[in-house]
């Protein structure tokens, strides 16, 4: 049994217009296994960042479920399953979403300021973070001190921080130039090549390359 | 890092916002502060005065006959009635459970006597419990001793030309000292002594014009007034004061009636009561400003804090999404409400007991103070926190609420 794995995922959203509601995805089926790095690819609006949000645990699927490492995910009660995101999960978004008035460290340490941990050894992680994404020299600047690329890797070193089993990325390059875009991947391969899970959503065919295995989705459906 | 050091931060990167914050909340603190200040010093000022508004209890003999009317309360008529008080009552008076509370216990004989030829209101007194009554009298002359001094209300020292006009004695350079003349504050005595029912006394002093019944009496020694009456050791009224904060002075005339089941004992309040009445409406007053101005503080908060989070959801959101739980983020905002507020109410607790010292002297006489009471402190800095956690309990679970999904999608 893969370590993530959907049983018949899908996902209707309530709609105004219809009262039927929109069917985002239909009996999604999968698995991902431990070290594996999964592109996910599809035209806009097909359903990725649903998907995405559904493996973050913080969509509860209309039907099917979701386990990781034999949790059921959505079996969980709320508290729980924030919990279980800041233990199981690494999140970067494609906006990256850095606290603004937080410097770089302090951006990075994020997940660890709910967590019971001694503040030296939270400092220590989030050093440690900065250092494996290339921002060890800069980190005591503010998000707007940083050029994108920058900002798009203490994106991921805050996403790393708490040694999560699987890090999600929706678009993670999404807003750079290539080149930029490319350090990112870089970034991403030596993760994974050092053992991290990695599912990403993508539009670039040439970023999706890189990964192990591609899964295509169209109107809410994985293809083959 | 912890929740606290995020709600901190949060807090340093909107000074402007959090410095409005607790200024509204200073203001709306501060109010209440100064509210309770001067009401409670203004409570405290008619505790400790209250004896200074003269009696508050007069006991009289139980009778239908009404003969004299002394200070507003009818005086039985002194020759009809069986039932007579006399001086044992006043020992009885003095050995009620609540003796320690009485601090004038004032006996007095009311009768006619020819003053000078003409009738007039002869009250016999003991000067030094009388005095120690009436100390808002004025007198010019002496303090009579007793004995054979007697002292004149002022048409009684008129009527028997006791006074000399300033004016005719003085001349017209000494300007102003007429007017002192009609206030009471500088007479001149004409004689220094006068015949009653011809025996003669000593003028000891006139008193300044009250506008009350006292203005018509000639004041004398009680045992004079019994032996001329004839009434030895007859009262005709008894005037007692006690000494009341949080005066039970329904359960000293209780006391005092148990003690004198002949006599009728009531309670007087009418100086006091006005001015005690003066203070609840001041309490009601600052009862209704201080629930407004909470009001308004608290809506401000609540405006406050919306915006807050409605401007904070993306973040909001990512601190969800990346395992934050909702307690988390109540805790976060509540700290932020909690420091604002605490900073506001001390501020406030500051400003107020400033504001009602320089209020002060505006509605209590002068020696009334308002010191610095932990209690209130106390008290400022629960009315704050509470007034701001209540009113971001909405705004705050509405942003413990929001759905981590959107943040994620609002890319
Ligand atoms: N909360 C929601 N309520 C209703 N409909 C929604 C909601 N979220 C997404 N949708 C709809 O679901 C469909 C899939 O959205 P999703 O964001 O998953 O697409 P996507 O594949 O990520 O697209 P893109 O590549 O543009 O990001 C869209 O038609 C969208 O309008
Ligand atoms: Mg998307």
């Amino acid at each position: 049994m893969p370590f993530v794995s959907m049983e018949s995922v899908s996902k209707c959203y309530d709609d105004q217009e219809s009262r039927l509601g929109v069917t985002v995805l239909r009996q999604v089926s999968g698995g991902i296994e431990e070290g594996e790095f999964v592109a996910l690819m599809g035209p806009s609006g097909s359903g990725k960042s649903t998907l995405l949000t559904i493996l973050g645990a913080m969509n509860t699927p209309s039907s099917g479920r979701l386990l990781v490492d034999d949790i059921d995910v959505y079996g969980l009660p709320d508290e729980r399953r924030a919990d279980f995101r800041a233990q199981y999960l690494g999140f970067v978004f494609q906006q990256h979403h850095l606290m603004p008035y937080l410097n770089a460290v302090e951006n990075a340490m994020l997940p660890l300021a709910p967590l019971r941990m001694g503040s030296l050894e939270k400092r220590q992680r989030a050093f440690a973070a900065l250092e494996r994404v290339g921002l060890g020299a800069k980190s005591l600047r503010l998000p707007n001190q940083l050029s994108g690329g920058e900002q798009g890797r203490l994106a991921i070193a805050r996403a790393i921080v708490n040694d999560p089993p699987l890090l999600l990325a929706d678009e993670p390059t999404g807003t750079l130039d290539t080149a930029t875009g490319d350090d990112i991947m870089h970034l991403f391969l030596e993760l994974n090549r050092k053992g991290q899970t990695i599912f990403m959503v993508t539009h670039n065919p040439a970023n999706a390359e890189m990964a192990h295995r591609i899964m295509r989705i169209r109107d809410g459906a994985l293809e083959n | 890092m912890r929740i606290s050091t995020i709600a901190l931060a949060n807090l340093r990167r909107r000074k402007g916002r959090a410095v409005f914050l607790a200024a509204g909340i200073a203001i709306g603190v501060g109010t209440v502060v100064a509210l309770l200040g001067l009401n409670s010093a203004l409570r405290e000022e008619i505790g400790s005065q209250m004896d200074r508004f003269g009696a508050n209890i007069i006991v009289t003999p139980h009778s239908g006959n009404l003969a004299l009317d002394y200070g507003g309360v009818s005086i039985a008529g002194v020759s009809f009635d069986q039932h007579q008080l006399s001086g044992d009552d006043i020992d009885r008076i003095r050995q009620i459970p609540y003796r320690k509370r009485l601090s004038t216990v004032a006996p007095k004989l009311l009768g006619s006597l020819d003053v000078e030829g003409r009738n007039a209101l002869v009250a016999g007194v003991d000067f030094a419990s009388e005095l120690r009554l009436k100390r808002w009298w004025r007198i010019s002359g002496r303090p009579p001793q007793g004995g054979k001094d007697v002292l004149l209300g002022y048409d009684a020292a008129t009527t028997a030309s006791a006074i000399q006009i300033a004016s005719v004695k003085n001349g017209a350079a000494d300007d102003g000292s007429a007017h002192h003349a009609a206030r009471g504050e500088t007479l001149q005595l004409a004689k220094d002594s006068l015949k009653i029912a011809g025996n003669e006394y000593r003028i000891a002093g006139v008193l300044g014009q009250t506008g009350g019944p006292e203005d018509r009496m000639v004041f004398v020694s009680i045992g004079e007034v019994q032996a001329l009456l004839d009434k030895p050791d007859q009262l005709s009224v008894i005037e007692v004061s006690a000494l009341c904060k949080d005066c039970p002075v329904e359960d000293i005339v209780a006391q005092i009636q148990k003690a004198l089941p002949h006599a009728k004992v009531s309670a007087i309040q009418q100086a006091v009561r006005a001015r005690t009445d003066a203070v609840e409406r001041l309490s009601r007053f600052s009862l209704i400003v201080a629930a407004v101005v909470l009001l308004l503080g608290a809506l401000m908060i609540f405006t406050t804090m919306m915006n807050s989070v409605v401007e904070r959801t993306k973040e909001i959101g990512v601190l969800r999404a990346i395992g934050f739980r909702r307690g988390h983020i109540i805790r976060g905002l509540l700290i932020e409400v909690a420091v604002v507020s605490a900073a506001g109410g001390l501020l406030g607790w500051a400003g107020g007991l400033i504001a009602s010292r320089l209020a002060l002297p505006f509605f209590a006489e002068a020696g009334a103070t308002i010191g610095v009471s932990a209690q209130l402190a106390l008290f400022a800095m629960a009315v704050s926190l509470g007034t701001g956690l209540v009113s971001s309990v909405y705004p705050v679970l509405r942003a413990s609420r929001l759905d981590p999904a959107d943040a994620v999608r609002s890319m």
